[in-house]
């Protein structure tokens, strides 16, 4: 992992220190709510409903033991005893106090963590595969580029004051664990025919009230040129997009204003007057920062582990678990683990600090130290042994954390809604427990398939609802909480944009109509098709018919 | 009906208008049946800026007896989130709570109307 260096440390101890000032002076009556509200969100500190809360940024969603272990201090000290893990790999602490704030930032630069980029119309925290130096899929490890862009755009003093939040994702597989193409700027790292590494640049993508998938602005840019490349992009972002209308302000309306080839020819004019040696990453340093992430300390191991195997024949729990939720790594020997937080009843995203600790402790036992946050608000250990995978799975059970059901039915998406969201119009929550309890029976579950399920509470789609398969938005009819789902979304590399159903459901309706829309789709499935598969065969048709049929 | 509602400063907690002062209980609210008394009293709120943030009245309504608000965002800051209901105001319980929790109907409020023009 990389380790923040003396100025790193330094950095975050200025900055915390700079917070407990501000609130300070405010405290004191010095400067205005109106003053002080832009410093707050600057340090990820937002009102929300019930109380502040305080989001960390999780780079590229990589934490240490050490790190999982301080997370889990602050939700014990300052918070309830929990955390919620976010669709931008952060974390949220919903009960925090003002008056504790400084002393929390204290604590968390203690670690290397700290609430940058979480907030703001910056560069916000960088996302990457969450498999990254472990998958023998990609063509180069995402985190050592997902460091080097949050070198260059931490505090960069252009890119501190958007027309809007900027979001970078960066993947290197073909499967997408990333949602590149609905970001402000999605990067796949991959070879072309002669084997050089380079980007594909995908520029526009987004959610919230106008979602745009991400057009191809560069099909291999080569790495070397990535920083004075996507300092062009964002110049001409700056210089043209909306500052008039923050609805109008993300770079997709931009891009979809100007046409994909008159934003590229812009970005080409730009980049083409950059001094691109001043910019762009010399080799050593690309050098330094490549040598932070490798080499790990695998140990050579046979391809088959006798006590593996023996404990999936013995075991059906088990074998469900790795069906689902243990994926190949590059080692052999090796494995790849995720740990839903998607347990029946629970709240999508939510651990709580025990939950953290055995976490972080296997984690340092078992994983090479090495932990990861997904975009699906779930967590990975990325390097375990196969000979230690039952024993994993066992301490996880103890917990509650072992849970068969990565991109299931159950392994919901769902935004902190009405229940947190001081701009929410409707619940989330609650709506991805409902469904969850119709799908309590795992044999059921794994019927199903993979069906990707994401709500969220309000129309700036935190919950990544127009790329569910079923995506499910809360909508406010008169005061009261409706939803409205739409079918066909993908955020995956054959990412495309939901279909809406038809008119929108009261929430008792919702986990009802869910349902029939499974058996609606397991009625019609043809092989093993998913559920994405079947609607983008058959349309739209049969599930509206089969949901509205019943007007209760 | 009306009554008044913020955060307060240093933690957050929502509070609700009483004579002069916060309190955190929204049964203990005080009641407005009067336009003029209402703003003077958001004003006087609005001019505590080092003790309340977001300050803004809000409907209530008497159902069963009880005054509740009217809109579920609104009942629902007053008690605190469905999803863990030991978290929050509703940890407290008592029948001040419990028709929190069993009250009905909807409708907007300018909280978060407010926050969206803000924005």
């Amino acid at each position: 992992m990389y380790r923040y260096d003396d100025i790193d440390r330094e950095m975050l101890a200025d900055r915390a220190h700079e917070f407990r000032g501000q609130v300070g002076r405010r405290l004191s009556g010095e400067i205005t709510e109106d003053q002080f509200k832009p410093l707050r969100l600057m340090n990820g500190l937002y009102l929300q409903l019930h109380a502040y809360m305080l989001r960390v940024s999780i780079p590229y969603g990589s934490l240490s033991p050490v790190q999982m272990r301080a997370l889990a201090d602050v939700s014990r000290k300052y918070d309830k005893g929990y955390g919620h893990f976010t669709t931008r790999t952060n974390i949220q602490f919903h009960w925090i106090k003002l008056g504790d704030t400084p002393d929390i930032l204290d604590d968390l630069a203690k670690v290397g963590l700290h609430a940058i980029q979480t907030s703001g119309n910056c560069i916000r925290n960088i996302t990457a595969d969450p498999y990254g130096g472990a998958t023998a899929e990609e063509a180069d490890d995402p985190r050592v580029w997902s460091e080097i862009l949050r070198q260059w755009s931490t505090f960069h003093p252009e890119f501190s004051f958007l027309p809007r939040k900027f979001k970078f994702a960066v993947t290197a597989s073909a499967k997408d664990r990333t949602a590149a193409k609905v970001h402000d700027i999605g990067l796949a790292i991959r070879r072309n025919r002669d084997g050089e590494l380079g980007f594909e640049v995908m520029v526009g993508g987004g959610m919230g009230r106008t979602p745009h998938i991400g057009a191809t602005i560069r099909e291999h840019l080569p790495t070397h040129h990535l920083l004075s490349y996507m300092e062009a992009i964002l110049r001409v972002y700056n210089r043209h997009g909306r500052r008039d209308n923050m609805y109008k302000a993300r770079i997709k309306i931009l891009v979809a204003a100007l046409g994909i080839d008159e934003f590229c020819r812009q970005v080409d004019e730009e980049w083409a007057k950059i001094d691109v040696k001043s910019i762009d990453l010399p080799d050593i340093e690309l050098a330094r920062i490549r040598a932070a992430f490798t080499p790990l300390k695998f140990e050579t191991l046979p391809p088959r582990s006798d006590a593996y195997e023996a404990a999936r024949e013995s075991n059906p729990a088990f074998a469900r678990f790795v069906r689902n939720n243990v994926r190949a790594h590059k080692q052999p020997g090796y494995a790849i683990v995720e740990i839903s937080l998607k347990a029946p009843g629970a709240t999508p995203g939510d651990a709580n600090a025990e939950q953290m600790e055995l976490i972080a402790d296997l984690g340092e036992r078992y994983s090479l130290g090495d932990i990861r946050v997904t975009h699906a608000q779930n967590l990975v250990l990325p390097h375990v042994k196969l000979d230690d995978l039952a024993t994993v799975h066992a301490a996880l059970a103890t917990a509650g954390l072992a849970t068969p059901n990565i991109d299931l039915v159950t392994d919901i998406i769902a935004c902190p809604g009405l229940d947190y969201c001081a701009l929410a119009n409707a619940r989330a929550i609650s709506v991805a427990t409902n469904i969850g309890e119709r799908f309590a029976d795992p044999d059921k579950a794994e019927l199903v398939g993979e069906l990707k399920i994401k709500i969220s509470g309000c129309i700036n789609a935190c919950g990544h609802h127009h790329v569910g398969h079923i995506g499910i938005l809360g909508v406010d009819k008169k005061g009261e909480e409706f939803y409205q789902l739409t079918l066909g979304g993908s955020g995956a590399e054959d990412a495309s944009l939901g279909e809406m159903l038809g008119p929108a459901l009261s929430y008792d309706r919702v986990a009802g109509a869910v349902e029939t829309l499974v058996d609606t789709y397991l009625s019609v499935r043809e092989g093993d098709e998913r559920f994405l598969d079947t609607f983008r065969r058959v349309g739209v048709a049969p599930f509206k018919e089969a949901v509205y049929a019943d007007p209760h | 009906m009306k009554t008044i509602t913020a955060n307060r400063l240093i933690d957050g907690e929502v509070v609700f208008w009483r004579n002069g002062a916060w309190v955190e209980q929204f049964a203990k609210a005080e009641l407005f049946y009067d336009s003029a008394a209402l703003d003077a009293a958001v004003a006087a709120g609005k001019a505590q800026p080092t003790v309340v943030v977001e300050v803004y009245p809000i409907d209530v309504t008497e159902q069963d007896g009880v005054t509740v608000p009217v809109s579920y965002r609104e009942r629902l800051r007053a008690l605190g989130p469905t999803n863990e209901p030991t978290h929050g105001k509703q940890a407290q319980g008592g029948p001040e709570i419990a028709a929190l929790i069993n009250a009905v109907g909807s409708g907007h409020t300018s909280g978060r109307i407010d926050l969206l023009r803000k924005n």
